[in-house]
């Protein structure tokens, strides 16, 4: 567990595996775990609406008929009430229909899945956490607790993940979109430390809240030093196409980070040769660096990952052998 | 070994712990091959390492978080709580249940005293005063609670409403256990909610109860042969929830040598072993109450049947679960 993560303000927990390797979760907010709850109301009223109306069929038997299918509504109603979240939560495996449309799930505080007695008790305690209305005491019990654990999780050592959120948040391709330096363009021979990478890395983290300018000035340090080991020198304006020159003046540090980035992460020897890009003079893409954080997939960067091992593997049968 | 040969290295491991992953969470469990359940484990054991190796050498968090959504979905699909068996339900009744109410009798006998005192003084009121518990509980709901069991219930009544058994049964689950239910869970709140509604149960049931006893033998044994039956099972449910309840308050209020946590976890599965025993026990006593207590037959039957119904529920709670067997608990 590195420090930085413990530190994290944010709602993500660290549970350490049997194996001994530790692993993170996104704990659910408050909204969604409500959207979820709504939805699951609803499917429970359009339940009891489905038996109400089978119920009517056996109208026609008298009496006797009658009080059957009203016990039955009763009794249906009844297991809504209080079973409806445990069965779903025990037999799919911590989800209800609610909080599988909003990506949610129950597991254990050790990131184990959920057992029926503890999906049952934890449901059982919604009666005390809707008190006094709209779940008041469970909203309160949630915000003072790390996990956002309501009294029937605190009880039964419980915790609702968020499994959409760390899909998001696991945003690979940081730098798709951005051009690896071209051999012209870095002079010097410097092939930039595993380390340092992670350290840039560490600075576009996309749960980190940093603003722009202030990222730019967090980079400035690293990347000047880097600039001069690499010899690179920012080119002067297109003349055919100022406005990216213009464009690009505000994220340069961070801009040139991510271009090593690309360049060193992707490709330990360093420097692309210029026979495989062409266009020397194609700007640089930082409007797609600036969308790219909010929308890249997870598969992104395994793809990139592997896409680029592949290149660097045909690239070493051609090679004899190669410095580890 | 560096980054990159790492990466080259294990990525076919990856891919095919990703495929299987995939394959596996899509197909149910006890269709799972045996190769693949080992090539599952072996893999996890593998990527578990990798991540580790990623975190200490801060191979950078794209690859970290990579793998730890590996090891996520891995864990997600090795651990599951084992697989039940119906006889899980049978050792909890033969076993568990009246274990945990004899290891919890204290919280059971606060209960009791919280139901029976407030009982048996406002049965005292009603019968001595019926003004007085007119005014608590409500002139009407009293007086149709007294004409519901007066003397032509059985001959009257139960023609009647022969078609409406069933639904008053359903009616007897969705309420009573409602109510059992919500006194185990209010105990949550340091067992002032479990207090509040064993309280007011037992006043209103003795009000009731002291109303009818003022009012003369007939409605009072067509009472007391209704109520007896069903009570074996439901009003000792109905306390025993409730010390589920204080069971999950002590929990929360005293904690002893455990963490308050863990106190909590400890005391939570014992109280609800209390509450689910409880729901059990007034589901028998809804069908009792819907399809027997009413029945048209002479009174004497139903207070033996009744007694008896006494004697199993105590028996029961008393003796059952003694002796070895089932986990020894």
């Amino acid at each position: 567990m590195t420090p930085l993560i413990k530190q994290k303000v944010d709602t993500r927990v660290v549970v350490e595996t049997p194996e001994g390797a530790d692993f993170q979760f996104v704990i659910a907010g408050a909204g969604t775990r409500a959207a979820a709850w709504l939805i699951d109301r609803l499917i429970q009223a359009g339940i009891l609406a489905l038996v109400s109306i089978l119920a009517l069929f056996l109208l026609p038997f008298g009496e006797a008929g009658a009080g059957l299918g009203f016990g039955g509504i009763l009794i249906i109603s009844f297991v809504l009430d209080w079973f409806y979240f445990s069965l779903f939560e025990a037999y799919w495996n911590g989800q209800t229909p609610g909080k599988r449309s909003q990506g949610l799930r129950v597991v254990r505080t050790n990131g184990t899945p959920i057992d029926p007695a503890s999906a049952i008790g934890r449901n059982f305690l919604r009666a005390a956490d809707m008190l006094p209305f709209f779940y008041t005491v469970g909203m309160i019990s949630m915000l003072m607790t790390r996990r956002l654990q309501r009294l029937g999780d605190l009880v039964f050592d419980t915790m609702v993940i968020d499994e959409r959120r760390e899909r998001i948040s696991r945003a690979g391709g940081l730098t798709a979109n951005i051009e690896a330096f071209l051999r012209s363009e870095c002079p010097r021979r410097f092939s930039v430390p595993e380390r340092t990478l992670a350290v840039i890395e560490r600075l576009f983290e996309t749960d980190r809240i940093i603003s722009e300018a202030r990222r730019e000035e967090i980079a400035r340090p690293l990347s000047e030093a880097l600039r001069k080991r690499l010899g690179y020198v920012d080119p002067q304006p297109d003349p055919r196409n100022p406005h990216t020159f213009f464009r690009t003046q505000g994220v340069r540090q961070t801009l040139f980070l991510l271009r090593v980035l690309k360049t060193f992460a992707e490709n330990p020897e360093g420097t692309k040769s210029t026979a495989k890009t062409s266009s020397e003079e194609r700007p640089i893409a930082v409007t797609a660096y600036q969308s790219k954080r909010l929308t890249a997939g997870s598969d992104e960067f395994v793809t990139s990952e592997l896409a680029n091992s592949a290149v660097s593997d045909a690239a070493d049968k051609g090679r004899v052998h190669r410095e580890p | 070994m560096n980054r990159e040969r790492f990466i080259r290295q294990r990525r076919s491991d990856w891919q095919q712990f990703e495929t299987l992953v995939s394959r596996l969470r899509a197909t149910r469990q006890r269709a799972w091959a045996s190769r693949d359940v080992s090539d599952l484990s072996r893999l996890y054991r593998s990527i578990c390492y990798d991540l580790s190796l990623v975190q200490s050498r801060e191979w950078g968090s794209r690859l970290e978080q990579y793998l730890n959504d590996l090891v996520a979905q891995g864990h997600n699909a090795l651990y599951r709580s084992a697989p039940r068996s119906l006889s899980v339900i049978w050792d909890f009744f033969a076993y568990d249940f009246p274990r945990t109410f004899r290891r919890r009798i204290g919280a059971f006998s606060l209960a009791l005293a919280l139901f029976l005192i407030p009982f048996l003084v406002s049965t005292l009121v009603g019968w001595q005063r019926p003004d007085v518990a007119e005014m608590i509980a409500g002139k009407e709901s009293l007086e149709a609670a007294s004409q519901n069991f007066g003397e032509d219930l059985y001959t009257d009544m139960d023609a009647k409403y022969a078609g409406q058994r069933s639904a008053m049964a359903g009616f007897y689950v969705k309420n009573n256990t409602g109510i059992a239910f919500q006194a185990y869970a209010l105990g949550a709140f340091i067992g002032l909610g479990t207090c509040f509604i064993l309280l007011s149960n037992g006043i209103s049931i003795g009000m009731v109860t002291g109303y009818i006893l003022a009012a003369g033998p007939p409605t009072t044994e067509n009472f007391f042969s209704f109520v007896i039956s069903h009570g074996s099972f439901e009003l000792t449910a109905i306390v025993i929830s409730g010390g589920g309840g204080f069971v999950l308050a002590h929990g929360i209020l005293f904690p002893g040598q455990r963490t308050r946590m863990d106190s909590l976890r400890h005391h939570g599965l014992e109280s609800l072993k209390l509450a689910l025993g409880a729901g059990a026990m007034l589901a028998i006593a809804a069908m009792l109450e819907g399809y027997f207590s009413p029945l048209p037959i002479p009174a004497s039957i139903k207070y033996v049947v009744g007694s008896c119904l006494w004697l199993l529920v105590i028996s029961y709670l008393s003796f059952a679960g003694r002796g070895g067997s089932a986990n020894e608990g």
